[in-house]
């Protein structure tokens, strides 16, 4: 968002600052003609009695192609949407794209380190990574509190509540099996 | 007197011990999750719910209920303490509890909200108690026509109307219509929009895409524009047992029964949310106000904070009437406690007070519970509730995605399902970004099999005639309520600007004298 908004509902943006808006606004029309193009396989039972499994889909295809043209009109015409606002949100400043990609990152991470080293490794790295990314004050304390949430949460909800969550390297410890 | 004993019944459960303590855990989770901005009780319930799958269903009802309520409680605390600067007015009702507490009464403004809720809750619980069976019973007489009007209703005022943008809040119940779609078809086992995948068949799961939008979604956006600093809370001064004023209790006890009466109606159809109530309360405080206390309207009166409160509470009771008898879910945590109930294989619907009359009793009864919980814990506890606001961002959201990774790996436990959170979480973050809604799509993801289902059934007995669908005169009537529903919509949202743009102005004097 390059433009602060002026009023509700009646933004305008320069071309350039639109072009998110636009893609989003496309996506939302590919998706109603892909359940057109894809709804066109769904097999059809003779023996069915009612409407189909078919008809259900084709209605919220039309309703996804009708509200996506309509937001590429608008989103063309100038009039785009409000941004979220919140508590924790700066107006004032430009989108930390980097900081999105850390957190994606991060994220990631902890997808491929829960089978091999376990869900209370996999989460201490993931809560380390995104409070740094985040700008925390110190990474040792980041680590510390990582560390100690994930083996709570491990204890409380593998060991008591029996969770099945993989205790990776700590496999064994009592308490942490899942 | 039958609905009395059954509640009696329902205190009797709710009573025992160990119910009494999920109910105190849920309230407090509630509040704390409340009072943190960026967590909502919707995320809350959708990220307890793969992790409490070991309770039994009566104790993991009570505490989704008790998150539920504090929520509410939580979040006015936020709005009267946090101190962030250049908020735009679109929360019109949050702007007088805030200036309550620049000006030094914020501890008043606290204690009008907490004791506001308590009545509010109270009385819109006990209306609940009254309201709900009779719904019900009439419930059970309606067929499928009537169903899919009702719902359609629900689409179009949830989609349509809650929102700032008509097509963004239809674009997104779309959205979640389509991936309802995804997976098996119920009636006749064909597969849809699975392009082959084994993994797709088995349908998304509503919890991960719950969990996806709210949690990560919401942590993604706030990374993108974080304000970073210290968080700056507005100081509470003096013991809480002191502080409502004599003239603070004459000035608020009448907002709070008006608060009550437009909230808890405006709860029950279908138009509901919180916000709609919030905002006409807020209005009539304005308007009835006179002399010197008009004045301080925009600067902090007192009435300001004690009507939209209580109308906030009641209007939470009230969308359990719709919730629990028709099972239409009208805001987003409302959605998230339908799917608790479809997780323990109970539908909420016509049906729900004959065959589960133990379980909606007990709820009902800790509804009483927990109010009183609140109201006991709330204002003792603020200064907990002040530390836990201060925490410092980085650890919540990161905090905020490990307990999102770890709901999501729950589902199935596999990693799999993570990486479609992350997908989905991808998702949550350009809708905020370009304004789109979220609760749309989660509703119309929870109610699109449903729908279908009763348009099936309906087009099926009128045998494929679509003029079947308004010929009912019950459904002829809905949708007749809906175009006024709609009009109404229309007036509000132009008052709702007009008064927008005079606190702007208001603010903005304020800045440069």
């Amino acid at each position: 968002m390059t433009a602060q908004p002026t009023a509700p509902g009646d933004s305008r943006t320069a071309l350039s600052g639109r072009v998110g808006e636009l893609l989003f606004a496309a996506a939302v029309l590919s998706l109603g003609v892909t359940g057109f193009l894809a709804g066109a396989g769904i097999q059809t039972p003779p023996s069915a009695s009612d409407i189909g499994p078919r008809a259900f889909p084709y209605l919220v295809s039309t309703l996804l192609v009708i509200v996506g043209t309509a937001l590429i009109v608008q989103v063309m015409r100038g009039r785009t949407g409000d941004a979220e606002e919140g508590e924790d949100i700066d107006p004032t400043v430009r989108t930390d794209w980097a900081a999105l990609a850390k957190l994606a990152g991060f994220l990631i991470l902890h997808i491929f380190l829960i089978e091999p080293l376990g869900w209370p490794v996999a989460a201490a790295v993931l809560f380390f990574g995104v409070s740094w990314a985040l700008g925390a004050a110190s990474w040792i304390r980041s680590l510390v509190i990582g560390v100690v949430l994930a083996l709570i949460l491990q204890v409380g909800f593998a060991g008591l509540l029996g969770v099945s969550l993989p205790a990776g390297i700590l496999e064994g410890v009592p308490f942490l099996n899942g | 007197m039958d609905n009395f004993i059954h509640l009696m019944e329902g205190f009797a459960v709710a009573a025992q011990p160990v119910y009494l303590l999920y109910a105190l855990g849920g309230v407090l989770i509630g509040t704390a999750v409340g009072v943190l901005p960026g967590i909502g009780p919707a995320m809350t319930v959708a990220l307890l719910m793969p992790i409490t799958y070991s309770l039994d269903p009566t104790a993991a009802i009570i505490v989704f209920a008790g998150i539920y309520y504090g929520g509410m409680y939580g979040g006015s605390t936020t709005s009267i303490l946090l101190n962030t600067p250049g908020e735009s007015a679109s929360i019109v009702t949050a702007l007088e509890g805030n200036r309550m507490a620049k000006a030094g009464r914020g501890a008043a403004a606290l204690a009008t909200a907490a004791i506001g809720s308590f009545i509010a809750g109270t009385l819109a619980t006990i209306a609940l108690t009254f309201v709900a069976p009779y719904v019900a019973e009439f419930a059970v007489q309606i067929g499928p026509v009537e169903y899919v009007a009702l719902m359609v209703v629900a689409f179009l005022t949830v989609g349509a109307l809650l929102g700032a943008s008509v097509l963004r809040g239809l674009a997104s119940l779309g959205i979640g219509l389509f991936v309802a779609v995804v997976g098996v078809d119920q009636l006749t086992a064909q597969q849809r929009y699975t392009f082959g995948s084994a993994f797709l068949a088995d349908g998304v799961d509503v919890v991960l895409v719950a969990v996806g939008l709210f949690a990560v979604g919401e942590a993604f956006y706030v990374a993108s524009r974080l304000r970073h600093g210290p968080v700056e809370v507005i100081p509470v001064t003096g013991r809480w047992n002191t502080w409502m004023r004599r003239e603070d209790w004459s000035r608020s006890w009448k907002p709070w029964l008006r608060g009550t009466a437009i909230g808890f109606p405006v709860g029950t159809i279908p138009a509901g949310g919180a916000d709609v109530a919030t905002f006409l309360s807020y209005a009539s405080e304005r308007k009835l106000a006179k002399g010197r206390r008009k004045a301080q309207f925009g600067k902090g009166a007192i009435e300001g904070v004690a009507g939209p409160e209580a109308a906030n509470n009641a209007a939470a009771a009230g969308v359990l009437v719709p919730l629990l008898t028709l099972g239409i879910p009208t805001t987003a945590t409302a959605a998230m406690m339908l799917v608790a109930f479809q997780r323990y294989q109970i539908q909420p619907g016509p049906l729900l007070f004959e065959s589960e009359s133990a379980l909606v009793w007990a709820l009902i009864a800790s509804l009483y519970v927990g109010n009183l919980m609140l109201l006991v814990l709330n204002l003792p506890l603020v200064g907990i509730w002040v530390k836990i606001l201060q925490i410092p961002r980085p650890y919540l959201y990161a905090g905020i995605l490990v307990f999102a990774a770890l709901g999501a790996y729950s589902v199935n436990f596999t990693s799999v399902d993570v990486v479609l959170l992350l997908l989905i979480g991808v998702l949550g973050f350009f809708m905020r970004r370009y304004g789109y809604p979220i609760a749309p799509l989660v509703v119309g993801l929870i109610l699109g099999p449903i729908f279908e289902n009763q348009l099936r059934r309906s087009l099926a007995i009128s045998q494929g005639d679509p003029l079947a669908l308004v010929q009912s005169p019950i459904a002829a009537g809905i949708y007749a309520s809906l175009v006024v529903i709609f009009g109404l919509s229309i007036w509000m949202r132009r008052r709702q600007r007009a008064l927008a743009a005079t606190a702007v102005a208001a603010d903005e004097r304020e800045v440069t004298a």
